[in-house]
């Protein structure tokens, strides 16, 4: 393992170890492990709308079970540990530092991923990752709702512990030769996501409790039948999970800020413009969690505000999305696999943040709310934008940790398809919503253009789970028996460009 | 990185001990997923039970041994929406009877969806809706509901008086007509305990097991042997005096409640060791005491969970 520089040692002494590298090498594992874990879910998700009726699963809480563990794995045992995965990889190394700012605590945020990953696993809950109340209250079974709580409790404080760390060693460990504003984009994608989860994450925090609490039935914050009101925990949770949106989303940006200079050959447009855009989008993440909420009976004036809170993220989106075009324009672009997954990425970003201007007007939110819109607007951000550009970075990562190049014709296939496969299911999602089909609905009725853009959105699905097949041959095959990688250019770009461990590291 | 540093690459062996690790977790991690699935789902929240109403009807009636067995059908016009009833369509003779009961009466319910569509049955002291039913009221539910042909029982005893009401839960069906009243009055009768007669009972009973000590717990003799769980009469005001060994290897203990199932409330101060402080192997103990009012008892091992293994009888005061 290049990244590492250390001698191939036993596995226990891998796992056990604080060593940044290491550490980053268990979060890529993992967060690879649940994406597979996580996808097969969407999969079974979407055979069963297949057709309209029950098809494979047995009744319409298993779905339910089912689509709440999906959306709960891929955000926060995917997206957020393989954001850290490369962090961890990164961030050290691009501040000049030894190591993490607290490599036992970096550890520790790692370790506590897997218990809070089996609980939410084993207890296969039912209330959807927003757990909804007062359903989630008084009804949803336990011990499995109480264990998502707590997996979810747990995952929180683990997000937290890393972002100190991020912030501590992006903020206080930098090479003091360094000034704040040399610090690469990637690290300052870091440095502001990390800042957001300091702010939001506590509140779900408080939440959870009350969540927690209400179920015990010893307090009522959320419980109609006790004086309280779920509405409030719809504004707890959206302050959290509207900027969680900007924490997987940021450091995605940070990763094609990564690639796409590289790949162009030519230095970023503007970098100051990258590092005021996230600070901007950092700040405004917090003014747009209400749009969550427009139907249930919010004020005119309170809709007013948080549709320009929202819309007050364009600017900052579109500043990176010029960015990265005037980037690669008149660049010597090598079109290689990650390269591909940033393009890619940006493309689809463009589209979702389009879809997301017009749902935020208030007037059409009202027809789009709960229907297959919204699925298919946030899925097109976190699969279309946030997975792109991270799975860009893997396959980018791919010769610095494991000394092998991976199969190059594998990895565009694995694009092209999961490109298509994306616009099948998530394009088409859009249309079905605006056509009126409910979200997180188990059977449908049998109109025909219901059934047809349904099936469509399968095929589409279909695709993408062939593609991800395609990824986990290639990065096992080559992990074990890939070409040994060039490790001073892997790409052949000609190396006069930044490498990361070329980085003036006295310790690297 | 100088040029003359090792370059170190991962190799077959050691992708192949990172994959049978992740998939040693995945095995692992899925007998135990797929083995427990249901039993995640087992236990709703505890506020849900405090919502229905068990808080609020807390000390459980002191039992009068009258049992009214009531059979409902669930039944419904051809178009499954007009009209919806127990027993009869509106008009016809039986529809919705109304049930008459005393404080204290146990009243059990057969329920049988004969029409068609979906229905669960339960038992709730609001005048409309349908939430607050009685726990081990309900037959079914509305997420799990009886289809055609399925059938069910439940039970229902009222702790207070008042005007309680049997509805199909499944939400909208009692709007429809599926309703019917149960008017609970005063308990009636001798539920007064006779004055003392004089009369003294001894009876002598033995906790035995069977050889593993959990398939079949009895008093006296296990399942289908002589003497199995006799039943025991005597009269309102007689002197009884219990006496009881552990036969078995288990711990035991002693009680006379009103419900087989309440070991925690033992009548009379009839109860011998407890659940705390029980019996150890070939202990015995006794208690003496008056048998009050009339009515349908039952002695049991008020160890926890015992009695639904078996060890219960019925003690019958006239």
């Amino acid at each position: 393992m290049v990244l590492e520089l250390q001698k191939p040692r036993p596995v226990w002494q891998i796992m056990f170890s604080t060593h940044h590298t290491d550490v980053g090498l268990l979060y890529l594992i993992m967060s690879i492990a649940f994406l597979f874990m996580g996808g097969a879910l969407a999969l079974l998700i979407r055979a069963e709308l297949f057709f309209p009726g029950a098809q494979m699963i047995a009744d319409s809480m298993t779905f339910n079970r089912i689509f709440t563990v999906h959306g709960t794995t891929l955000i926060f045992l995917f997206l957020l540990p393989s954001a850290s995965a490369v962090g961890n990889y990164f961030v050290p190394i691009m501040v000049r530092y030894k190591d993490m700012a607290y490599p036992k605590l970096n550890a520790i945020a790692f370790w506590m991923i897997p218990p809070g990953g089996a609980l939410i696993w084993l207890g296969f809950a039912d209330f959807t990752w927003y757990a909804t109340p007062p359903y989630s209250i008084i009804s949803a079974p336990g011990p499995a709702a109480d264990m998502w709580i707590f997996g979810l409790k747990i995952l929180g404080i683990s997000s937290v512990l890393g972002a100190i760390n991020f912030i501590v060693t992006i903020l206080k460990c930098k090479h003091p030769d360094m000034s704040i504003g040399q610090v690469p984009l990637l690290a300052w994608s870091f440095l502001s996501s990390s800042l957001i989860v300091l702010v939001a994450i506590p509140t779900f925090a408080a939440a959870l409790l009350m969540l927690l609490t209400d179920r015990l039935g010893v307090t009522g914050f959320f419980n109609p039948a006790m004086g309280g009101d779920p509405i409030a925990y719809a504004h707890l949770f959206w302050f959290t999970f509207h900027p969680e949106v900007y924490v997987l989303v940021i450091p995605a940006i940070g990763m094609m800020y990564e690639i796409i200079p590289r790949f162009s050959r030519k230095p970023i447009f503007s970098k100051s413009s990258g590092i005021f855009a996230f600070v901007l989008l950092a700040i405004v993440s917090f003014s747009s969690w209400a749009h969550h909420m427009y139907a249930t009976g919010m004020s005119f004036t309170e809709k007013t505000v948080f549709m320009i809170g929202t819309l007050a993220a364009v600017p900052a989106s579109g500043m990176h999305v010029f960015n990265f075009v005037a980037t690669m324009w008149n660049g010597r672009i090598k079109f290689l696999t990650p390269m591909m997954w940033s393009i890619g990425g940006i493309a689809l970003f463009f589209s979702a943040g389009a879809g997301g201007v017009a749902n935020a007007a208030m007037p059409l939110d009202f027809t789009t709310h709960d229907t297959y819109w919204v699925v298919g607007h946030f899925h097109l951000f976190v699969m279309g934008t946030i997975a792109f550009g991270t799975i860009g970075f893997i396959y980018y990562m791919f010769p610095y940790v494991t000394g092998r190049m991976y199969n190059e014709n594998m990895g565009k296939i694995h694009f092209i398809l999961s490109f298509i496969g994306t616009i099948l299911v998530f394009f088409t999602q859009h249309v079905l919503g605006l056509y009126g089909m409910p979200r997180r609905i188990f059977d449908y009725p049998a109109i025909p253009e219901w059934v047809a853009m349904n099936q469509i959105a399968t095929v589409g699905a279909m695709i993408i789970g062939v593609s991800m097949i395609i990824f986990l041959i290639n990065l096992i095959h080559s992990s074990a028996k890939g070409k040994p990688a060039d490790i001073h250019d892997p790409f052949g770009l000609g190396g006069k460009y930044y490498y990361p461990f070329e980085s003036k590291n006295p310790h690297h | 990185m100088s040029e003359t540093e090792t370059v170190y690459r991962t190799s077959p062996a050691r992708t192949g001990k990172m994959m049978i690790i992740m998939l040693g977790i995945c095995i692992v991690g899925g007998a135990i997923f797929f083995g427990m699935w249901d039993y995640w789902i087992s236990a709703p929240p505890p506020v849900a039970a405090q919502m229905s109403g068990a808080e609020d009807h807390g000390a459980p009636a002191v039992a009068t041994g009258e049992t009214i067995s009531v059979d409902l059908n669930f039944v419904q016009t051809d178009d499954g929406f007009t009209d919806l009833a127990f027993n009869a369509l509106t008009g016809e003779s039986g529809h919705n009877p109304t049930i008459n009961a005393n404080v204290g009466d146990k009243i059990m319910f057969n329920v049988e969806n004969v029409d068609g569509g979906f229905h669960a049955f339960g038992v709730t002291a609001d005048d409309e809706g349908f939430s607050g039913i009685f726990p081990g009221s309900e037959v079914a539910s509305a997420a799990s509901p009886l289809t055609t042909g399925d059938s069910g029982s439940s039970e229902f005893v009222p702790s207070e008086e008042g005007t309680y009401y049997y509805i199909c839960t499944v939400p909208g069906h009692r709007e429809l007509g599926m309703v019917g009243e149960i008017i609970v009055g005063e308990a009636e009768g001798p539920a007064e305990a006779a004055a003392p007669t004089g009369v003294s009972h001894d009876f002598n009973v033995d906790f035995v097991e069977s050889e593993d000590g959990f398939s079949d717990l009895a008093f006296n003799a296990l399942t289908g042997e002589e003497g199995h769980n006799p039943d025991f009469v005597v009269s309102s005001g007689d002197e009884v005096t219990f006496t009881a060994t552990n036969a078995g290897k288990g711990f035991h203990a002693f009680g006379i409640t009103a419900s087989p199932d309440d070991f925690s409330n033992s009548l009379w101060g009839s109860e011998i060791a407890s659940s705390a402080a029980p019996l150890k192997a070939g202990e015995s103990g006794s208690a003496t005491f008056t048998a009050g009012a009339p009515g349908t008892y039952y002695y049991i091992c008020t160890v926890p969970g015992h009695a639904s293994l078996g060890m219960q009888g019925s003690f019958i005061v006239e």
